[in-house]
């Protein structure tokens, strides 16, 4: 624990800092001579002067964030959830981001930074994604973890949180979660055990310092930093407009690999995807197709887990086959198979039992092997 | 000097006889009303007086004194205008006091002697036993449904005082034609495909379960639930006097025959308030939407919108079948024994298929919170509907009508009501063991449901409930519930919220 956390942290804990800010601010000074500058108890450079000049106010709230909120309760609201704070001076810092055009000044580190240093896919998608999606991010995080490759995701809710909790499955996996808050903070709640695991067995990175609400806009600032950090990103779902797309284009702007897992073409959540695959962008099958797109050899990846299910068979089989190319509701699966409705509800009933099926908000979805990690 | 005529009041939706005395005498000239009237009783005192002096005959200019008897009973409403005029006269030697002595008067008074009909006839006559009664012309209908007596049916005050001076007979007056009704009740053939919820709607009708429709905008909720109440076998005759008085006390206009014999279907809007929905009210309690639904269906749309303050009121009606509403004045009891059916979204953007739902965490959240736990679990039956494909609206045939639906639902309720004198839904845990066992694969299936959480203890009875209704409509011969009658009634429990995962434990 360096002096400087605090100081770091109370400078990117500052009302209305954002990115561009925080690197004017920081700009080839220590972190207290920063510090002392922003908040006003030294002359301000001429890049801050126009900043205060430009935002009436903020000189005075900064003045008085000084006094409320001192480095040292920064140091140590930092040190009692164990974050590091890396500047861009750190040797620790990133290399993959020391020449990145929206490198963020300053991080805040659960875990080992180290893990950085593996081959990286990012996968990411739809928060809104289907029974399959989710289990196919799931698989495909699973799988690369198991070929020793990092996988880099968001820890938002559905395919982010399937990824990794694919990755965590993996006994070797140590996966890289990239948020928009603080990192004291679980968001999404229902994700928290992800998040420790995460911290724990491999890197949670912020730009945000403890204590930062999840607000809509650090979302797709968060992205570039995760498009930064991958060298073949994979969008397994994604609506239309779909905050992934964020993602994608800052990968496009740095070069990053882009891989797309195509859908079915009425399918919402598919629909973003099945466009980047037709303007051109390579489609992502398997996890061999991935590992080949880091160069690695991916014959022995990707080996179906042993399926222990029972086959289904007679009506089972129909309502399996029906539901295989999308969702069905139980009135869709009476009209399809001509069968009674007990018969239907019996034969659902044992292919959910069985783990074929799931059952989602009335939408029956087949599933693969790998379900129980979405 | 003095006259005792007989009149009824309503409170709540029951009627209570009330003895009208009226005294004219010495003192300066004045005329009050003692017996706790409320401001419309009050009034009767400037209509009744108006109606005397325009009917040409003669107000007394002395002291005109009256009591409301019993007296500690408050009492509100313009039913008593009639008797109160009657009594004056009578005290004043205007009508000969033993001409009216075995009649009793109900009736509102127009500044011009006319009379007006007013609401809750029916429980008002019917409190008042077989003495003959004089109503207004326009309340004939509901007068004869609870008389046990002779109901006269007068025009005027002139006309009455006429016949009671012997002047003139009865008059003849004719019933009033109730307005032009075209009874249309919403047929379930209309409804195109939807097996699942058909489903859902029989057994809701048969058993009496309650039943939650979750699904989203456009997909038939409101349709199919308008055609619940056809499903309905019709009222006997004590079912439909107590529909028929507590709809009278409420001022809804009754049928042609006077008797609600279909069962009522009532659609209060989400804005409404907490009183409307139970009944209330400061000194005049009147029912409220779930009385009026009684013995017919209540059918809450878009649930959640409702005020959660205004959906717990339903909590206690829903469990007692009658609602107590308590004033500081009044304490009244009213029936409420009805079959909610209710319909919501599956979220506040109306979802769909799989990965269609734009909501994020905590506005689902806040709408899923919208129901309380109590309440939801009153819902024996929970159901998701959809919006029918393309195909599916191409393809199926037309499906039954509601009138062989109904025969089903008619025998599956006999059966019950045989078997255990009530309706399926109204089956406790102990008497379920008795009348709703289950055979060996069903119990296994129930076993492992338990076991993985995905079912709780009320959700278990809930589930043997509804399966006992379904092996009653397929099967009338057979006491023991089967592993499939189980299967379908677990799949009648729709989950709320595949996030939240509240909906898998029923």
């Amino acid at each position: 624990m360096s002096a400087d956390d605090g100081h770091l942290a109370a400078l990117a804990g500052l009302q209305l800092m954002n990115p561009n800010r925080l690197r004017h601010v920081l700009h080839g000074r220590s972190a207290a001579e920063a510090f002392d500058m922003a908040t006003g108890a030294s002359a301000p450079s001429p890049v801050l002067s126009t900043i205060f000049h430009k935002n009436e106010g903020l000189a005075t709230r900064w003045r008085q964030q000084r006094s409320e909120q001192p480095p040292e309760s920064w140091a140590a609201s930092c040190a009692a959830a164990n974050i590091q704070v890396v500047s861009e001076s750190d040797p620790r810092y990133p290399a993959q981001l020391r020449h990145d055009p929206g490198a963020p000044a300053v991080l805040f580190v659960r875990g080992d930074l180290s893990v950085l240093d593996a081959r990286r896919v990012g996968i990411i998608g739809t928060r809104n994604a289907t029974q399959q999606g989710r289990a196919t991010a799931a698989r495909f995080g699973a799988e690369l973890a198991d070929a020793n490759v990092v996988v880099v995701s968001g820890l938002a809710r559905g395919i982010d949180a399937a990824a990794h909790r694919g990755a965590l499955h993996a006994p070797s996996g140590r996966p890289v979660g990239i948020v928009g808050n603080g990192l004291d903070i679980p968001y999404p709640k229902q994700n928290t055990d992800i998040w420790n695991a995460v911290a724990e067995r491999g890197v949670l990175i912020s730009e945000w310092p403890p204590g930062t609400r999840p607000d809509a806009f650090r979302f797709p600032l968060r992205n570039r930093i995760l498009a930064a950090l991958c060298e073949v990103l994979v969008v397994v779902e994604s609506r239309e407009t779909g905050g992934s797309l964020i993602t994608v284009h800052e990968a496009i702007n740095r070069s990053v690999v882009l891989m797309a897992v195509p859908g079915a073409v009425n399918n919402r959540a598919s629909a973003g995807t099945n466009s980047l695959i037709s303007d051109g962008v390579q489609s992502a099958l398997e996890t061999a197709d991935i590992l080949m797109a880091l160069g690695l050899d991916g014959r022995r990846a990707g080996r179906q887990r042993f399926d222990a299910r029972p086959r289904p068979r007679g009506p089972q089989a129909d309502i399996v086959a029906a539901c295989r190319n999308e969702p069905r509701t139980l009135d869709g699966l009476l009209l399809a198979t001509g069968l009674a409705i007990g018969e239907v509800a019996l034969a659902l009933a044992r292919l959910e039992r069985d783990g074929w099926l799931i059952e989602n908000g009335g939408w029956f979805e087949v599933v693969d092997e790998w379900v129980d990690l979405t | 000097m003095f006259a005792s005529i007989s009149s009824a009041v309503l409170i709540g939706a029951q009627g209570y006889p009330v003895r009208v005395e009226a005294h004219v005498g010495k003192g300066l000239p004045g005329f009050s009303i003692g017996g706790l009237p409320d401001e419309s009783v009050r009034e009767a005192r400037d209509r009744t007086r108006a109606a005397i002096l325009s009917t040409g005959l003669n107000f007394p200019s002395i002291k005109v004194t009256l009591n409301l008897a019993p007296s500690d009973q408050p009492k509100s409403g313009s039913a008593m205008d009639l008797a109160i005029a009657i009594g004056i006269l009578a005290a004043s030697g205007a009508v000969p006091p033993e001409s009216v002595a075995t009649l009793a008067f109900i009736g509102e008074l127009g500044l011009d002697g006319s009379l007006r009909p007013v609401p809750g006839v029916a429980p008002m006559v019917g409190a008042l036993g077989a003495s003959d009664v004089v109503v207004p012309v326009g309340s004939a209908i509901e007068a004869r449904v609870a008389a046990l007596g002779t109901v006269r049916l007068v025009d005027s005050l002139g006309e009455l005082v006429a016949v009671l001076n012997g002047h003139m007979p009865w008059p003849d007056h004719d019933a009033p034609e109730p307005p032009c009704e075209v009874v249309f009740i919403p047929d379930l053939a209309d409804v195109q495909g939807q097996p699942h919820a058909r489903t859902a709607l029989e057994i809701a009708a048969a058993g009496g379960h309650h039943l939650l429709m979750v699904g989203p905008p456009g997909s038939g909720k409101t349709m199919l639930a308008s055609r619940l109440a056809g499903l309905l076998p019709l009222l006997d005759r004590e079912r439909a006097l107590e529909a028929t008085m507590v709809n009278s006390a409420a001022g809804v206009q009754l049928p042609a025959g006077g008797l609600i014999t279909r069962p009522p279907f009532r659609a209060p809007h989400h804005t409404t308030s907490g009183v409307a929905l139970v009944g209330g009210g400061s000194t005049t309690v009147r029912p409220g939407e779930v009385s009026m639904a009684h013995c017919g269906v209540l059918f809450m749309d878009e649930i959640a919108e409702f005020a959660p303050k205004v959906l717990d009121n339903m909590r206690q009606p829903l469990e007692d079948r009658y609602i107590t509403v308590s004033r500081a004045r009044v304490h009244v009891q009213l029936p409420a024994d009805f079959l909610l059916v209710a319909a919501m979204n599956p979220c506040p953007c109306g979802g769909g298929a799989p990965g269609a739902c734009q909501c994020n965490d905590a506005h689902l959240q806040r709408y899923v919170r919208r129901l309380s736990g109590p309440l939801l679990d009153r819902f024996d039956l929970r159901v998701n509907v959809h919006r029918p494909g393309v195909e599916e609206l191409l393809s199926y045939a037309p499906g039954e009508s509601s009138a062989v639906v109904a025969l089903r639902v008619a025998a599956a309720r006999r059966l019950a009501e045989e078997r255990q004198g009530c309706l399926n839904s109204r089956l406790s845990g102990s008497r379920l063991d008795e009348f709703a066992p289950i055979d060996d694969a069903g119990r296994a299936v129930l076993r492992y449901e338990l076991e993985h959480d995905r079912l709780s203890a009320r959700g278990y009875h809930r589930i043997r409930r509804v399966a006992r209704s379904i092996v009653d409509l397929r099967d009338a011969g057979q006491l023991q519930i089967d592993e499939e009658a189980i299967q379908v009634a677990l799949g009648l429990r729709a989950s709320l919220n595949s996030t939240m995962r509240i909906g898998r434990v029923a």
